[in-house]
């Protein structure tokens, strides 16, 4: 099945306004899914400003967006710069070994663990909606 | 529920030279973990690396006997 063209516009346009963006499931204020809360959890531990979109209401047309943009179709999806990252696995990983610090030309925290994964501050990163 | 001598066996075949595990992680034989060593990951990104082992098991993906595959891919050494 072919992406949604106007959908795919707008995720386009999102990742050109937003250097960093996240895909996931559920808000960061209250995330839906345990992989979401962790990628959430090292954003917030790196303390970066970030875009979030909830896939949850546009979820099989999304996956069809994300899977012609950058061959990926399961969430949560972390782009920089345009560019997909990775899911959680990739970000927890990278977030240990300093690579996701210096991607995003933070400093790395002095005790970087993935498992510290909380609901963001409700002050921060006001939700992306879509569609 | 996968046969994980095969998803091994698939992941090899598709990266000739690697070294493949493949775990059960929680006993219910369909969230899997990959752990693969393979020359070709050499200077490629994280995300590609992961592509090139979700590639390898597409099959087993998409006719649901993987429902959840996470994967550690590194360079050998």
């Amino acid at each position: 099945m072919a992406a949604n063209p106007e959908l795919k516009e707008k995720v386009e346009e999102l990742l050109r306004e937003n250097e960093v963006l996240l895909f996931m499931k559920g808000t960061p204020q209250m995330p839906r899914c345990g992989f979401s809360m962790r990628v959430v959890g090292v954003l917030e531990q790196l303390g970066v400003d970030y875009g979030a979109v909830d896939v949850l209401p546009i979820l099989d047309p999304l996956r069809e967006v994300t899977g012609e943009i950058s061959d990926w179709r399961t969430f949560p999806q972390l782009y920089v710069n345009g560019e997909l990252v990775g899911g959680c696995d990739i970000v927890e990983e990278m977030l240990e070994t300093g690579e996701l610090s210096r991607l995003l030309e933070v400093e790395q925290p002095e005790s970087a663990q993935p498992s510290q994964a909380q609901p963001a501050d409700p002050q921060q990163s006001p939700p992306i909606q879509l569609g | 529920m996968a046969d994980l001598a095969e998803i091994e066996r698939m992941i090899a075949e598709a990266l000739p030279g690697a070294e493949v595990e493949v775990v059960d992680e929680t006993g219910g034989g369909d969230h899997l973990r990959a752990i693969v060593r393979a020359p070709q990951f050499e200077g490629r990104s994280r995300i590609d690396r992961h592509r090139m082992v979700r590639a390898a098991v597409r099959a087993r993906m998409d006719d649901g006997s993987i429902h959840a595959l996470s994967i550690s891919a590194e360079p050998p050494g």
